[in-house]
């Protein structure tokens, strides 16, 4: 299950992290922040949910 | 009347506005700093007393980077002129005002009673020095400062450091102390209660009095001052150049608009009017009231400057043909339309936020307050 | 008495130590206030309270550094008017209006909203906490934008045009100074650099608290959204400091002269320096180890374009330097008279090159007698300091590749929820704190140092920007600040490292000690 979760957020975040690399080449770069430090502080919220679940599944084993 | 020429004007107005939230917002924040030790005799009560403007004087204190930033940006020369002028001055107000932040932040971070006494000083000097060379600095431009351009309008100051502390500009200095210890007064009594409201109420009206002989003082000898005309050249709508013009000096000259537009008059009576009305408020003990009457007296002060120094701004004692006005200092007209445009969609929302950050933070603080509060100052 | 090249060095001085000192605080306030408001939404979001812990306890560190941020700030917003008067009315027009913007836009959305997450608590709705937070977060990056829209102009000025009339430059075309590319790809390096600063200054004092078995469940959590949140930040570094490389090295091939300590114009495909020992004074690298046809395709994304090495700036600038002459001439002519339509036909056509001449002005003042000496020594301005430039760029991108590194493992270890067992990782992690700072002051080295001998890139040279001051003003302000900010660093110094040592639990203010 988390393993599978894991890898959905990774599939994301990959997918995004191109998008703004090519946006950079392109010189959106404004647009690339914006879409960026959404990103980037989900990413950081969606990682401390998981722990907390991992936390959680661990103390149920 | 031109679009540049009325661009010029309505910026002259918005730095009137600047100035006055300036004085009004930081004012205040600086009166509670440089009187701290008297409101609160006790750490308790000095904590209350930092903490009823904690959550505000940062933002308060964008209104004096935003007048920087405004004169920067609608009035280049000017910013340039005077910041480079008054090198030592202006070091001396920036060198007390960035300790005030960490007075802030810092100052009840550790229990030591020598730690807080000595910030408390810290904040002392930060709130009261800045207010004298603020009202120093206003003064100096009412008797002109001593400066000139060369012909890539380079700038050379060629007065000394001590005469910018002239009788004066000291005069003038002590009634802007004067108006920023009624502004915090008034706020320390919204906020708080017992002895400090009552050494508030005090200290607030006397200041209020002080306030009122130092304008009259400050208006009798502005009448016999030498002031400025312009006798040539300077076109309202032309380039923003100033070495094509021929300027005279003339005593009394800084009260020609008054007689020429009487109803000039009313802009300093604004102050009289405000500032007893505020006094008499502060004494029934409505300093709600009280605050918002000091904020007009503000208004009537600079605005009586400005009437009387229309079109001047920065006048050049040395070569008065060079002084810097409302037609010859600003920006291109691409740039003061741009920035209307920004104003006129950002301080409305400034405005906005910043009532709803006073009125979240509304209602007494006192020192039991502070104590349980973990996020205090 | 008026001493330019004392005053100038001193000016410069005065500058770059002030920056320098208000950099040190500016990345974590960028960075923190995000990760703040990412705690926060997971506070919100899942209601549990450790986030709530983790939101204040950082936000009090934040607290700290924020104040010295503001305090310094304001020296900035000054020193354009006291000791850079020259470039402020030569620029005003344009510059002034990013910085008032700032003040709009930014700066009262960040100080009036970190006023309320301090102190408003228990005072409002979780919702609407959360939504300060994210006001201070977004006001705080705002001001970075448009400081950064300025910097932008100075390295590469669009949108603005110099008028005789006035002997300044005014603002032409608002979007082009905004959308100016040097400022997009600035902005999102410096901003994101912060992210970078703010996320291994959490982790690495989350990894102290692992490492001691303290307050383990703050500091697990912290660590894994800060490495989170960096890695990708690490990322946006690279990538735009790539882009922002590629545009500087277009726009201002002096710089990229002095970043890749390129002396001579080569065949391409050129060869990378990977390390150089450059001199100035003889004009090539005592010794180098290079990658051969490498430089070529990183800079110009081809294989045959040529890049101009020093000798050919210096020969393109001497021969500006002589077109702009009569520009210099003519402008004389129109400050006396401004109806003269003869030298304004003149200035027109060599007003592309007025900067350079304005450069040989310091050594030629009368231009019309300038000798072939003359025209040498300001030449060999144009290129900047060269070791300087050279290696703080090489500290930067080694920096950035680290802690690309470093947060990449850290991610690694967080997800797999074993980093609380990693203890080297944990004793590392501290020791990495200082590495994004030094990265982001080398940064502005080569930002600044290399965009020597000018303030506004080719239009306004560095010794005609300063104010007309005296030496003593100058050692006065000079010693006053290294005093003042020396006892800041100290004061503020000793209450982090107070503070982070005493930990989440005792965050209240201690009352007065009898």
């Amino acid at each position: 299950m988390i393993v599978l979760r894991m890898l959905l957020y990774s599939i994301i975040t990959l997918v995004i992290l191109v998008l703004v690399i090519l946006l950079g080449q392109k010189g959106a770069w404004y647009f690339a922040w914006v879409l960026g430090t959404v990103m980037m502080v989900l990413i950081a919220a969606a990682g401390a949910a998981l722990l907390d679940t991992q936390e959680e599944s661990g103390r149920k084993q | 009347m031109e679009l540049y020429a009325l661009l010029k004007v309505i910026w002259w107005l918005i730095l009137g506005v600047l100035l006055a939230g300036l004085a009004v917002m930081v004012g205040m924040d600086m009166g509670i700093g440089a009187a701290l030790r008297y409101f609160g005799r006790t750490d308790g009560e000095r904590r209350a007393v930092l903490n009823m403007i904690g959550p505000h004087w940062d933002g308060n204190q964008v209104w004096f980077i935003l007048g920087g930033g405004a004169v920067f940006a609608a009035w280049p020369m000017i910013y340039a002129t005077a910041f480079s002028g008054l090198y030592v001055v202006m070091l001396l107000l920036l060198w007390s005002m960035i300790v005030r932040p960490l007075g802030f932040e810092y100052r009840s971070k550790l229990p030591s009673p020598v730690w807080r006494s000595t910030w408390d000083w810290g904040l002392c000097v930060s709130g009261l020095l800045p207010m004298v060379i603020f009202g120093a600095a206003i003064g100096n431009m009412l008797l002109g400062v001593p400066f000139h351009f060369n012909w890539r309008l380079e700038s050379w100051y060629t007065g000394s450091f001590i005469s910018l502390f002239n009788p004066f500009a000291i005069l003038c200095g002590l009634m802007s102390l004067s108006l920023a210890l009624y502004q915090g007064s008034a706020m320390v009594m919204n906020r708080g209660e017992g002895a400090v409201r009552t050494r508030a109420s005090a200290l607030g009206a006397v200041s209020g009095i002080m306030a009122l002989v130092l304008f009259t003082a400050g208006g009798l000898w502005v009448a016999r001052l030498p002031g400025y005309v312009v006798t040539a050249g300077d076109d309202p709508s032309g380039p923003a150049m100033p070495l094509h013009k021929t300027v005279a000096v003339t005593a009394g000259a800084w009260l020609h608009n008054f007689t020429a537009h009487p109803v000039l008059w009313l802009v300093p009576a604004l102050t009289y009017v405000s500032v007893l009305a505020g006094t008499w408020a502060l004494r029934r003990g409505w300093s709600h009231v009280a605050w918002w009457l000091g904020a007009a007296g503000w208004i009537g002060t600079i605005g009586t400057v400005g009437a009387a120094m229309f079109p001047f701004m920065m006048p050049s004692s040395s070569n008065p043909s060079q002084s810097l006005t409302v037609w010859d200092a600003s920006s291109s007209q691409t740039t003061l339309l741009w920035m209307l445009g920004w104003t006129v969609v950002f301080v409305p929302i400034i405005l906005t936020y910043t009532s709803w950050a006073f009125w979240v933070m509304r209602g007494k603080v006192t020192p039991e307050r502070v104590e349980g509060d973990d996020h205090a100052y | 008495m008026h001493d330019l090249d004392a005053v100038l060095a001193l000016s410069r001085w005065q500058f770059a130590v002030t920056a320098l000192y208000h950099f040190l605080f500016v990345p974590l306030t960028l960075g923190m206030t995000f990760l703040l408001a990412a705690m926060e939404t997971v506070y919100v979001t899942t209601g549990r309270q450790i986030y709530r812990d983790m939101a204040q306890f950082w936000g009090k560190l934040f607290g700290i550094n924020f104040a010295l941020g503001v305090a310094t700030g304001l020296t900035m917003e000054f020193q354009f008017g006291t000791n850079w008067s020259q470039y402020s009315s030569f620029v005003g027009d344009v510059f002034g209006a990013p910085l008032a913007i700032e003040g709009l836009m930014a700066f009262f959305l960040e100080s009036t909203f970190v006023g309320l997450m301090f102190f408003g608590w228990d005072r409002m709705s979780r919702g609407k906490h959360l939504l300060v937070t994210y006001m201070v977060a977004l006001g705080s990056n705002l001001s970075a934008l448009w400081i950064l829209i300025g910097n932008g102009f100075m390295q590469s000025p669009h949108g603005a045009v110099f008028d005789p009339a006035t002997m300044r430059m005014e603002l032409t075309s608002f979007s082009n100074l905004i959308f100016n590319h040097d400022a997009q790809a600035k902005f999102v390096h410096t901003s994101i650099a912060g992210y970078v600063t703010a996320a291994v200054f959490v982790a690495g004092i989350s990894g102290w608290y692992m490492l001691h078995r303290r307050h383990m469940e703050l500091a697990k959590r912290s660590f894994r959204m800060a490495v989170l949140f960096g890695v990708f930040a690490s990322v946006g570094v690279i990538s735009l400091g790539d882009a922002l490389g590629f545009i500087d090295g277009t726009r201002e091939p002096a710089k990229l002269v002095a970043m890749e300590a390129m002396w001579h114009t080569e065949q391409p495909p050129v060869a990378f320096n990977l390390i150089a020992f450059p001199s100035q004074k003889q004009q090539r690298n005592l010794y180098a180890l290079r990658i051969p046809g490498l430089l070529t395709p990183l800079v110009t994304r081809t294989m045959d374009t040529v890049i101009p090495g020093a000798d050919e700036v210096e020969k393109q600038a001497m021969e500006r330097m002589r077109n702009g002459i009569p520009a210099v001439l003519a402008l004389k002519t129109l400050s006396a008279d401004p109806s003269d339509s003869g030298a304004l036909a003149e200035f027109r056509k060599h007003q592309k090159d007025m900067g350079y001449a304005l450069l040989l002005e310091r050594y030629a003042p009368d231009l019309a007698a300038a000798t072939p000496h003359d025209f040498r020594k300001a030449a060999r301005d144009v290129i900047p300091d060269v070791a300087i430039v050279f290696w703080s760029f090489r500290v930067m991108v080694v920096a950035g590749f680290a802690l690309l590194f470093y947060l990449g493992v850290a991610t690694v270890c967080s997800l797999n929820n074993r980093v609380q067992d990693r203890r080297w990782l944990l004793k590392i992690a501290p020791w990495f704190i200082p590495v994004p700072y030094l990265a982001c002051e080398a940064g502005w080295l080569v930002a600044e140092m290399g965009r020597q001998p000018w303030t506004v890139y080719g239009l306004l040279p560095t010794w005609l920007s300063v104010s007309t001051q005296s030496v003593g003003s100058m050692v006065f302000s000079l010693t006053g600040f290294v005093l003042i900010y020396s006892v800041f660093i100290v004061v503020e110094m000793y209450l982090m490292l107070k503070f982070i040592r005493r930990g989440p639990d005792n965050h209240v203010a201690a009352p007065l000690a009898h």
